[in-house]
């Protein structure tokens, strides 16, 4: 069995001078999983992602991605583990609007060299592997990739965002109520695809978002609220 | 590296602030070449006043005193030379040419000076260049006047125009040499120098305008001497104000410049131009300075409009700096592309800056040469051009500074998070 994806031990977060905001006991996600984390404003979401992410350490516990302990990193070191391993999907705006479709998805490429070999071996090059993901995520019109992206429809930006994070097969995608701005019908199909690319390239999915219905869709669901044992004021957060 | 196209995509998507940066930073560099080269052919065409003239000699005075007077034709000489001196000094074994020059009238506040064919064979001026005739000849008559380009040009004057010198050299003179007036038989090309505002009028026509003036008033009655009488008589004068010496080999200069100094029948100084010359210019030299501080102060507020658009841009910016970082970008990337703004904006500035301050260059060269007589040439930038904008774009490195560590100091606390 693979080392766990992710693994949280007893976490506490607090920044300096105030309450502690996030405080988790015990949380695991297995390689090629997908939970359903249901997080509403407040629950400590904002803080559990820039934990995962590396950007903020906890105060007292232990982070583990992919086996790695992230508190044994330096800051750079977290950065460009993240940059490797893990891709991201944002609830909208998620694209660089000077940018085309393809040099979005492409753009971890430039900042991770596994995720820029790894794209090139299955598919030539990175071109190759954005076009292949824009297929698959039903975005193969040509005309598509020449529009701006601002142009594009939020569904469809929000299906090059998830070529963006999926690019490279990443171990870990980790979506933020990326179906939020989507309605009923697009949501479904969006979630679809994204599992479906998800599976064939072995990535695990981390889906967080405050919308209950998604949750049957998923291997398994938790509620961060009662992860979060730290008493949380929606106001101070 | 990847982040110099995108700095480069960002900056396009911002392309009209960028551009009006751009632009402010291209005028300033443009003022400051500008300056700089006509600073550069200022100092030059000065330092060309005069040149080819080993010495100057007058009486004893101030050596910027007798430059001013002698070649500037501002002030006046205190005292005169004697004629016999010019005479002796003229035949020293050393001195291969000697022009006398005397001053004191004017017309309608134009000097007057009264010399010899050879000023116009042996004067020169900027790089060794010969007084040229524009129109007509030297002196053939006594009452003859050979006039400046200048003076051609704002009085009007033409070949055989007529004009009534006046005593003294202020703009109205109360005391006018009405009885013989002059006629115009030369204009001279345009120098750039005080030889376009003289009228240069012989020696003897000089003379022949005082030679029945007494106690330094026109005679009366039956001792006024006219025109055409002033003909016959010996017009050789007594005195001249100073003289410049072209001696038969520069060696001979300080030679030549003792023995004038120790010159036995009456106190003279011999000066080198040169050496006044910038005497002169480090007088003049406050007023050029103060004009390079100002431009180089100009490029400074233009960098400072830069720092404001790259600071003012940041905070609508932080989404663009959290989608890097959640696609991998590092703090230190997010310095780098900001510094690469900066950077890229500077030297877009610059290369826009030289552009257009050689086509002003360009359109301006025949009016500033027509006009006041400075060839200002097209020539590559020198060493002393590079270092200035190599100055400028380190100035704009490190001011980019700032807003590079605000959004790396951002981007650090703001995460992977966007805000809006």
């Amino acid at each position: 069995m693979a080392e766990p994806v992710i693994q949280l031990e007893q976490i506490t977060f607090a920044w300096p001078g105030r309450a502690t905001l996030l405080d988790i006991d015990s949380f695991t996600l297995q390689a090629g999983e997908r939970v359903f984390l249901k997080g509403p404003s407040g629950s400590g979401k904002t803080t559990l992602l820039g934990l995962l992410g590396g950007v903020q350490l906890p105060a007292s516990g232990r982070i583990r991605l992919l086996g790695e302990d992230l508190a044994g990193m330096s800051g750079s070191a977290r950065d460009r583990f993240r940059a490797d391993h893990t891709g991201y999907i944002f609830q909208m705006f998620n694209l660089l609007p000077y940018l085309s479709v393809v040099e979005n998805i492409t753009l971890p490429c430039h900042f991770s060299s596994r995720r820029q070999q790894r794209a090139s071996q299955r598919h030539g090059s990175v071109q190759a592997a954005a076009l292949h993901l824009l297929a698959h995520l039903g975005l193969d019109q040509p005309a598509l990739h020449k529009q701006p992206v601002t142009e594009l429809s939020i569904g469809q930006q929000q299906r090059v965002a998830a070529a963006r994070a999926l690019i490279g097969s990443p171990e870990l995608i980790i979506a933020d109520e990326p179906t939020s701005a989507l309605d009923a019908d697009t949501r479904e199909v969006f979630l679809q695809l994204l599992f479906s690319e998800c599976e064939a390239l072995g990535s695990s999915l981390l889906f967080v978002s405050h919308d209950a219905a998604l949750e049957p869709l998923f291997d398994r669901s938790l509620s961060l609220r009662e992860l979060n044992r730290a008493v949380v004021n929606p106001e101070v957060i | 590296m990847y982040l110099f196209p995108l700095a480069l995509r960002s900056l396009l998507n911002r392309r009209f602030s960028a551009l009006l940066t751009v632009l402010a930073i291209a005028l300033s560099v443009t003022l400051l070449l500008g300056v700089e080269k006509i600073r550069n052919e200022a100092r030059a065409s000065f330092a060309g006043t005069i040149s080819g003239t080993d010495l100057i000699v007058g009486p004893r005075t101030g050596s910027v005193q007798l430059l001013l007077y002698s070649v500037f034709r501002i002030g006046n000489a205190t005292s005169n030379m004697r004629w016999d001196s010019y005479q002796k000094i003229a035949e020293h074994p050393r001195v291969d040419w000697a022009i006398p020059i005397s001053l004191g009238d004017s017309h309608r506040g134009f000097k007057v000076m009264g010399t010899t064919d050879d000023y116009f064979t042996h004067f020169r001026h900027g790089r060794d260049r010969q007084l040229l005739f524009a129109e007509g000849r030297a002196f053939d008559d006594l009452y003859d006047a050979v006039i400046g380009a200048d003076i051609a040009r704002e009085l009007g004057y033409q070949l055989g125009s007529e004009l009534v010198l006046a005593h003294g050299t202020g703009a109205v003179s109360f005391v006018e040499h009405a009885d013989k007036p002059f006629q115009v038989s030369g204009i001279l090309a345009k120098t750039g120098t005080p030889v376009d505002r003289t009228i240069h009028i012989s020696l003897q026509g000089m003379e022949a305008l005082h030679v029945d003036w007494q106690q330094g008033m026109p005679a009366r009655g039956a001792a006024r001497v006219d025109a055409e009488q002033a003909r016959s008589l010996d017009l050789t004068p007594t005195t001249i104000t100073a003289m410049l010496l072209g001696l038969d080999s520069r060696v001979a200069t300080f030679a030549v410049q003792r023995d004038i100094n120790r010159f036995p029948s009456e106190p003279l100084m011999a000066v080198l131009p040169g050496v006044a010359l910038q005497e002169l210019w480090s007088l003049l030299g406050v007023a050029e300075q103060a004009l390079f501080i100002v431009s180089v102060f100009v490029v400074l507020t233009g960098l400072v409009g830069m720092l404001t658009a790259i600071l003012a841009s940041l905070n609508e910016r932080r989404r663009e700096m959290a989608i890097l970082r959640s696609v991998g970008a590092r703090p230190r990337h997010v310095f780098g592309l900001l510094l690469l703004e900066a950077a890229g904006l500077a030297l877009a500035g610059i290369l826009l800056g030289l552009g257009l301050m050689y086509l002003t260059v360009w359109l301006a060269q025949p009016v500033i040469l027509s006009r006041y007589g400075l060839f200002i040439p097209i020539t590559a930038p020198g060493l002393w051009d590079w270092s200035l904008l190599g100055a400028i774009l380190l100035a704009a490195i490190i001011m980019g500074c700032v807003p590079a560590w605000r959004a790396y100091r951002q981007s650090l606390i703001d995460g992977l998070s966007i805000r809006t």
